[in-house]
């Protein structure tokens, strides 16, 4: 027996049980290490637990204080949970299945305030949501103050200034151009030399043929010389009289500008009932889209709990190990069982208002092998403030390219309390107290989002909390706001997850609208009136200038025309004498 | 680890059993190949524990091959994953995969598969080369080695007297 020694096999029995005893002694510190580190690695924020204990008999983990930072307010913990206590099925363990039986969580608590910051460094790679946020930010309150007009024009520029700025320069030029043009032009003195011309051709006697020829001649070089320069006249006059027609349009359109930016301050500054067709966008909006936001980013978080990566090599399914290197390689089952299932939890969380019991069916990332949803249901027990809550739906992954998930939330006689409707300045106005039902319905097919929702709200008290401080219109609608006692606000979401738009409505709207439209309409004639009168005042002076300048090229032309006219009547005396000279003593 | 190093050393030098060394490298190359906490490697711990194969050479041979492990996983990753996937074992796998104890081993892991494979494939050849190559060391090596100015001067040293001493004592060769 010289290969063999007894010795090692007693040597083996003792390091086996060695292993053994130490699994035990560090197996609760193992699996508490595991699950804050995946914990963590899922939801992108620190997963802390207190204590993890795995009991053999019965087979079952138990653990205690498990608290789930919140990733986007890291000093608060999304959840907390006092106790978790699953039961394990131990002959699935042994085939590498993780199936719980049951899960009992109690002691869970929202959104609770923590010691220590639960960020972690790792740079979280969050997927932008096109938010509706951003618009409900941009979106204000319409004032209802009539703005001061000086104020206004001091900060916004006229474009009939700029106009009449930029035309009286084009006329100017015109102007310089014309009075250098018309000195280039035959003047009186030059018109009365042709005169003088014709005066003694007609009063000289030729004598012989020779004179008469001779006279004839200077009668026809007169007339070549005077034609030439009257073209000139007519040129220039045709011209100016172009160019007068086109600075008269823009003068028209210059005259127009006022009007033109009257209108477009109005649109601007003018008070306007409009903004409060919105309203309800205004009070409800931004939370709405708020809410929206929440629960969008913890629907992704779900993604890797709802469906695991699967994918097929040579034809069959592998799926990457929960641990460990390579790929697990899957083959038919005789008894098909997910890899990890919670086949029923029991969830107990406190709220403000007092306790949510229900249960979650069905917990796994293989639904395509349980060949099940995940189905859940809530509902308020004995609640504060709350006559009845229900929320119930199911995440179908059971075929991954058709994956449907649902929710159903029901809420009945829910007491609202000095909830800020609007936080602007100018029109803070609270919603003092009401009792709300809402209906709600969620589906997310795939990619595709689709939600309703209708809140009714009854005994409705709504308000300012600074009355005094208002002026008339504003008074008029807190008093309006007063009198309001039920509303409904509907809301539909559409789009995909990543980019939805957010609808709201509410019989609110109109209420609003209708009550300070008389009013502000008022206050906007008012306001008309005052921003005519400084236009008027700015751009008068400006008006008349240009026209005295376009007046200015009107004198230049009535010159031409008067050359025009002293040439042509020249010209035909030229044609008279000319034909006197040519009359011949035969 | 320097212990363990003259100790091969020792045993290399010694009269132990190449068959011995061979083994104790084939059994460090199956885990040391393969995930060590892997229920087959259970097995090879009782195998090297109970055969009178040598302890140190597989100490030894289970850090080298655990520290190759991590460049050849690659190759151990498509090898398990080609046999897996191959269409004619799939009766055989799914006959294994509905087997408690075979599920537990892990078997359907390219990792474990490939490992395996890999170093149950080398394990024969390996054993004979390195047979081979103790007997080879022995013979010509060793000999040469002993025979050396170096090795010469050294023994005529304190230190070497100190050291054969000491080995005596502690029942080396």
């Amino acid at each position: 027996m010289k290969w063999i020694r007894w010795q090692g096999l007693i040597t083996f029995v003792v390091l086996l049980l060695f292993v053994i005893v130490a699994w035990f002694l560090f197996v609760d510190v193992a699996v508490k290490k595991i699950i804050e580190s995946k914990g963590t690695k899922l939801v992108k924020a620190k997963v802390e637990l207190a204590d993890a204990d795995l009991s053999i008999f019965p087979l079952g983990l138990f653990l205690t204080g498990l608290e789930v930072a919140n990733p986007d307010a890291p000093m608060t913990n999304a959840f907390q949970v006092d106790r978790v206590a699953l039961s394990l099925e131990g002959a699935k363990l042994l085939r590498r299945k993780v199936i719980f039986k049951e899960m009992t969580l109690e002691g869970v608590k929202l959104n609770t305030p923590r010691k220590t910051s639960g960020a972690i460094s790792e740079k979280r790679s969050r997927i932008p949501v096109v938010s509706k946020e951003s618009s409900e930010e941009k979106m204000k309150w319409p004032s209802f103050k009539i703005p001061d007009v000086k104020e206004i024009l001091q900060k916004e520029k006229l474009q009939s200034l700029e106009l009449i700025a930029s035309f009286r320069g084009d006329l100017q030029t015109e102007k310089e151009k014309w009075q250098s043009r018309l000195a280039q032009l035959p003047d009186k003195n030059k018109l009365g030399e042709y005169q003088k011309k014709i005066n003694r051709l007609k009063s000289g006697k030729q004598r012989g043929l020779e004179g008469i020829l001779g006279g004839a001649r200077e009668v026809l070089t007169l007339q070549k010389e005077l034609s030439r320069d009257l073209d000139l006249i007519k040129t220039a006059q045709k011209e100016l009289g172009q160019n007068m027609t086109s600075l008269r349009k823009r003068m028209a359109e210059v005259k127009k500008a006022p009007q033109e930016d009257l209108r477009r301050l109005k649109e601007k500054y003018s008070p306007s009932p409009e903004g409060l067709a919105n309203a309800s966008r205004l009070f409800f909006g931004k939370k709405v889209g708020n809410w929206t936001e929440t629960f969008l980013n913890w629907y992704k978080k779900l993604g890797p709990i709802l469906e695991r990566v699967k994918e097929r090599k040579h034809g069959r399914e592998v799926v990457k190990p929960t641990r460990g290197k390579g790929v697990d390689v899957r083959f038919k089952e005789q008894e098909a069982y997910p890899d990890f299932l919670i086949q029923i939890a029991h969830v107990a969380i406190e709220i403000p208002a007092g306790l949510v019991k229900g249960q979650v069916r069905n917990i796994t990332p293989d639904q395509d092998i349980l060949g099940a949803p995940l189905m859940y249901e809530v509902a308020g027990v004995n609640l504060t403030g709350i006559a009845s809550l229900k929320i119930d739906g199911s995440l179908n992954h059971v075929d991954p390219f058709s994956a449907k998930d649902t929710a159903n939330i029901l809420i009945r006689g829910y007491d609202v309390s000095d909830m800020d409707l609007s936080s602007d300045a100018e029109l803070p106005i609270v919603l003092k107290r009401a009792t709300a039902d809402l209906e709600a319905r969620v589906t997310i097919a795939g990619e595709t989002l689709k939600a309703n929702s209708l809140i009714v709200l009854k005994s409705v008290n709504m308000g300012t909390p600074n009355e005094e401080d208002t002026n008339s219109l504003m008074k008029a609608l807190f008093s309006v706001i007063s009198d309001i006692k039920a509303f409904d606000l509907k809301s539909e979401i559409s789009g995909t997850i990543q980019d939805y738009d957010l609808k709201l409505s509410s019989n609110l709207d109109n209420v609003l609208k209708d009550a300070v439209k008389k009013q502000v309409k008022a206050q906007a004639v008012q306001f008309e009136k005052r921003l005519l009168l400084v236009i008027q005042e700015k751009v008068g002076g400006s008006m008349a200038d240009l026209e005295t300048t376009i007046g200015g090229l009107g004198s230049i032309g009535s010159e031409l025309m008067a050359r025009s006219h002293f040439g042509d009547e020249l010209f035909k005396r030229s044609r008279k004498s000319g034909s006197g000279a040519m009359k011949l003593p035969l | 680890m320097l212990r363990a190093i003259v100790s091969l050393l020792k045993t290399l030098n010694s009269e132990t059993e190449p068959g011995q060394i061979s083994l104790a490298l084939c059994f460090s190359m199956i885990v040391g190949f393969t995930p060590v906490f892997s229920l087959h490697n259970l097995l090879v711990f009782l195998l090297v524990l109970v055969l009178r194969v040598n302890l140190s050479t597989f100490i030894l041979g289970l850090i080298l091959f655990s520290g190759v492990a991590y460049l050849l996983d690659p190759i151990f990753h498509l090898i398990g994953l080609a046999v897996l996937t191959s269409s004619g074992l799939e009766g055989l796998w799914t006959a294994f995969y509905n087997m408690t104890l075979l599920r537990l081993a892990k078997f359907n892991n390219s990792i474990v598969m490939g490992s395996f494979l890999f170093s149950l494939v080398l394990f024969a050849p390996l054993y004979f080369i390195a047979n081979k190559i103790i007997m080879q060391y022995r013979e010509y090596v060793l000999a040469w080695v002993q025979k050396t100015r170096i090795m010469q001067a050294f023994k005529a040293t304190k230190l070497y007297n100190v050291f054969a001493t000491y080995s005596q004592l502690r029942g080396g060769v």
